[in-house]
């Protein structure tokens, strides 16, 4: 979905579902996963449909994950920090 | 300007007036109601859904049984309004736990339920004490705080979704017939002996009989036909949390989980006068009574909170009246209009159109508040 | 423990605020300024400090009005105010005392205390994309134009397939210019503006050419965009987006024919709109703007809303952009300066001059772009009920008309019926198409039906937290 313009400089690892990733210091956890091509953030707790951020500022709420054991976390707001534990809420 | 004609007009839309309006048209009355819409006075926007008998009518027993008799009946009139309009009230009950923190709060519950087991003449009433041990097997999925000394089990109390219970009422009132004015603020009542006339802004209702329900502004409209209804606000903030697995199976009246998943907290007494404003101050005395209680539950999002202005009498019991100067106008008043609506929306409903259960409603009449003449 | 007190808190840390702490600073008051980004510079200058150390090959190409926050930045910085990052306000109460919370709960910030008092405050927190609801806008690939921008300054992503952008407005013009010159393939451009817009428009424009400089950009943006060969299809009607877990394609009506287009990414944009979520809360009056169709606090040429000590800077106040962002960010610093005693009521006069002088420049295009860029009716209320409109939710336009059917009348009341306006977003995505489908039913102004009531807490926060306040 997504490419970037130039060369990861400093990367950190963090966990998403899992899984390990490298990616670059100073972006928010919603852009990160982006970039890592997960485009699912949550699914509508009406219908189920999947969910994908949407406005990237804090307003739309679709960025939700549970990050390090915290639910319900707007990450396009939050910068990745090393060890983070990320994860899908259902 | 057509003057609009009906057998009964219900005034006010909240839950107390579509019950009885829901009722009345389920009996065949031609009935109107006509509400207001006022934002800050709609209580029945603002409550936590329990339908409830465990704490009620201290000091009244008549009232007790008439909780019972409510609950007892509950489960059939939401089938049927559910059946009826297809509108899903998420209505369960399974008995309603209250949970207390510390000795003294347990055994003043002790006492408060002896009270009540002892005033009970039927001897319907039934609530139990469980201590911490018991109360905790009863939540294998919630683990309780530490300061809980135990809790009230009633397997009378229940609870539902106030929105869609008001929701799916309105709806069957529709089908039944019901006509429905939004937006109408009563200027003036006029007793045509026998029948009323009721004028709003831009328009004017005839019928033959007339139920006052309009929760807080009764007071007002009670005294365009001599009826008396002493009612004064309290405000009660709830906070609202995202939706998370389910895990809490009993209601109580500080803590509940809806179908959904969300939590609900309250609860709050407060004498603010016309003011339905969250505030942080009793927020946080909620949430820290629920952590207490629930230590699990203070890594909850809190996503929205409400505020609303209880309608109540001088002894929290209902008022059911109608005027003696000119019959056939009555009100109704009761902040349990949730737990009350199965027999608002029957028993009162035979009240009104043929004057049966008089002797039974006696004891609600506001006479009651009366201060006795000194001789 | 008593909370720390501050003659100036400032909500925002964008060009309006920015500019507001530097001019309250330079006269000695006590300023904090809380932001829920972790870099200073608003949404306009989104990340700049991030970007020029970072990608610094993207940042020579954005524009130079962007790079002019950077100095700004910079001066915001040495200013001297507290500044709190990563802290998202959760509620003011009557008495000005501010509840915030870190927008990470597990962040390192955990420590900094999470109410203050002040005597004045500064409610700068810009604007939001103005919801544009069409069938399938939930699916996933379907984004808001200034997210995709957000992405590139924040962190120099771009989408790797082509995109369609659709909407109308100036920041689509300024963000598809963005996305050519990053050699992202745009392969259509959907122009929901009416036919003959500009016409409807002409009467502002010799008033607009006193800031001949704004004209002359969005001529050389539309030029460039030509000039990449961007298919634009103009005065369209009902796009719908398609897909069946994501975004594949979108599909509209061209005339009388329809057309579907497939692409990797939908990009919609109908203009931006005041974020009134703190000024709601704080019950500060507001007022309808019928040509850009949102509602701004009411406010005096200070700032000064209804309410004693609180005034608004930017965006969040009317639509306006970055430049007189920073003007009315000075302007209510002043006025506060002088509130304060710091400063006489002449001297703040005086002060004031050469930014009003400014302000009245840049102010002069403002009616021609608003007329120009006027939402239609379609994009405010979906043509297709089955549409979502609180996406949250999930509530449709025919729940919301079912509710009005039901009697309705207030949005409150439209909410207890149906739910709209109940999720985590409170109603930010859906406030404003309740209002405007209530008020079409109802045929009066929006200003009449009102707006949702919108209560703390104004971002989440946990119970834990809640019970910890002071």
């Amino acid at each position: 979905m997504f490419r970037k313009l130039h060369k990861n400089s400093e990367t950190i690892e963090i966990w998403f579902e899992g899984s390990s990733l490298d990616v670059e210091e100073g972006q928010t956890v919603a852009a990160a996963l982006l970039s890592e091509g997960y485009l699912f953030f949550r699914n509508s707790k009406i219908s189920g449909q999947p969910r994908a951020p949407y406005c990237m500022m804090g307003v739309c709420y679709e960025c939700m994950l549970e990050i390090d054991g915290q639910s319900s976390q707007q990450s396009c707001l939050i910068p990745v920090r090393e060890g983070m534990n990320i994860r899908r809420q259902n | 300007m057509i003057e609009k004609q009906a057998d009964v007009v219900v005034i006010g839309g909240g839950i107390i007036g579509i019950s009885l309006a829901y009722g009345l048209s389920k009996q065949n009355a031609k009935v109107l109601l006509i509400d207001k819409e006022d934002p800050l006075l709609t209580a029945s926007r603002g409550n936590f859904g329990l339908v409830w008998v465990q704490s009620k009518g201290e000091g009244m027993p008549e009232y007790v049984e008439w909780c019972i008799e409510a609950a007892d009946k509950w489960p059939q009139f939401s089938e049927n309004l559910e059946t009826e309009t297809g509108i899903q009230l998420e209505y369960a009950k399974n008995g309603g736990l209250e949970i207390w923190l510390g000795d003294e709060e347990y055994n003043t519950r002790v006492n408060f339920i002896d009270k009540m087991r002892k005033q009970s003449r039927s001897g319907t009433y039934d609530c139990e004490m469980l201590k911490t041990k018991e109360l905790q097997e009863m939540l294998p999925e919630i683990k309780l705080g530490e300061e809980v000394s135990g809790g009230s089990f009633c397997p009378h109390d229940g609870y539902v979704n106030p929105l869609n219970l008001v929701k799916a009422m309105h709806k069957g009132f529709k089908l039944s017939g019901g006509n429905y004015y939004s937006g109408q603020s009563v200027t003036n009542i006029e007793f045509l002996e026998p029948g009323f006339r009721i004028h709003t802004e831009n328009n004017s209702y005839i019928a033959e009989k007339l139920v006052i329900a309009g929760g807080l502004v009764s007071k007002k409209l009670g005294k365009m036909v001599d009826i008396d209804v002493p009612v004064g606000p309290e405000r009660g903030q709830v906070l609202v949390t995202e939706r998370t697995k389910k895990i809490l199976p009993f209601p109580a009246t500080r803590i509940r989980q809806n179908f959904d998943g969300s939590f609900l907290f309250g609860n709050s007494n407060e004498n603010v006068g016309y003011n339905i404003e969250t505030t942080s101050e009793v927020m946080k005395k909620i949430a820290i009574r629920a952590i207490r209680t629930f230590p699990y539950l203070k890594n909850l999002q809190l996503i929205r909170s409400w505020s609303a202005l209880r309608v109540l009498t001088p002894d929290r019991n209902p008022v059911y009246v109608e005027s003696k100067t000119c019959p056939g106008a009555f009100a109704v008043t009761s902040h349990s209009g949730v737990s009350l609506a199965s027999v608002h929306s029957s028993n009162l409903g035979e009240w009104i159109i043929e004057g049966s259960h008089q002797a039974k409603f006696e004891v609600f009449h506001p006479r009651r508040f009366d201060v006795p003449k000194t001789a | 423990m008593s909370p720390l007190e501050y003659d100036y808190t400032i909500i925002g840390a964008g060009p309006a605020g920015m500019a507001a702490a530097i001019t309250a600073r330079q006269h000695g008051l006590r300023v904090l300024i809380l932001d829920e980004q972790h870099n200073a510079g608003g949404q306009i200058f989104r990340n700049i400090e991030g970007i020029e150390k970072n990608l610094n090959s993207e940042y020579r190409k954005l524009g130079d009005e962007y790079k002019s926050g950077w100095s700004l930045v910079k001066e915001f910085k040495k200013c001297g105010a507290d500044y709190f990052s990563e802290r998202s306000v959760w509620q003011i109460d009557k008495d000005l005392g501010i509840h915030h919370v870190s927008t990470n709960s597990k962040s390192f910030s955990s420590s900094i205390p999470s109410y203050i008092k002040t005597k004045n405050l500064l409610i700068a927190v810009g604007a939001m994309e103005r919801p544009m609801p069409l069938p399938g806008w939930t699916l996933p690939g379907v984004m808001a134009c200034t997210a995709v921008d957000a992405l590139y300054k924040t962190s120099g992503l771009v989408p790797d397939k082509d995109v369609i952008l659709a909407g109308s407005g100036p920041l689509l013009l300024l963000i598809a210019c963005r996305l050519l010159d990053a050699g992202v393939h745009i392969s259509a451009l959907l122009d929901t503006n009416q036919r003959f817009a500009i016409l409807k428009a002409s009467p502002f424009l010799p008033q607009a050419l006193r800031s001949f400089s704004y004209l002359k950009k969005g001529i050389s943006m539309m030029q460039k965009i030509k000039n990449a060969g961007i298919p634009i299809y103009t005065g369209i009607k009902s796009i719908e987006a398609l897909g069946k877990s994501k975004f594949e394609k979108v599909r509209f009506k061209n005339g009388t024919e329809f057309i579907e287009l497939s692409a990797g990414m939908l990009l919609l944009h109908n203009g931006v709109v005041p974020n009134i979520q703190i000024t709601r809360q704080l019950g500060c009056e507001h007022r309808w703007y019928e040509l850009q169709r949102y509602w701004e606090p009411v406010a005096d040429d200070w700032g000064n809303t209804s309410l004693d000590g609180v005034s608004i800077a930017g965006d969040c106040g009317k639509i306006s952009g970055s430049s007189i962002s920073e003007l009315t960010g000075n302007l209510a610093a002043l006025d506060t300066v002088y509130k304060i005693g710091a400063i006489s009521k002449v001297k703040r006069n005086q002060f004031s001059q050469p930014h009003r002088k400014e302000l009245s420049y840049h102010k002069a295009v403002r009616p021609f772009l608003d007329k120009l860029f006027q939402p239609g009716k379609s994009w405010l209320i979906p043509e297709k009920k089955e549409t979502i409109v609180c996406r949250c939710e999930e509530v449709t336009v025919n729940d919301i008309l079912q509710a009005i059917s039901m009697g309705a009348q207030s949005p409150d009341r439209i909410k207890s019926l149906v739910r709209c306006g109940m999720g985590p977003c409170q109603a930010r995505m859906c406030g404003l198409t309740v209002s405007e489908i209530l008020a079409d039913a109802r045929n009066i102004s929006p200003e009449e039906v009102g707006y949702l009531k919108i209560r703390s807490p104004i971002k989440p926060i946990t119970l834990g937290k809640l019970a910890e306040i002071d």
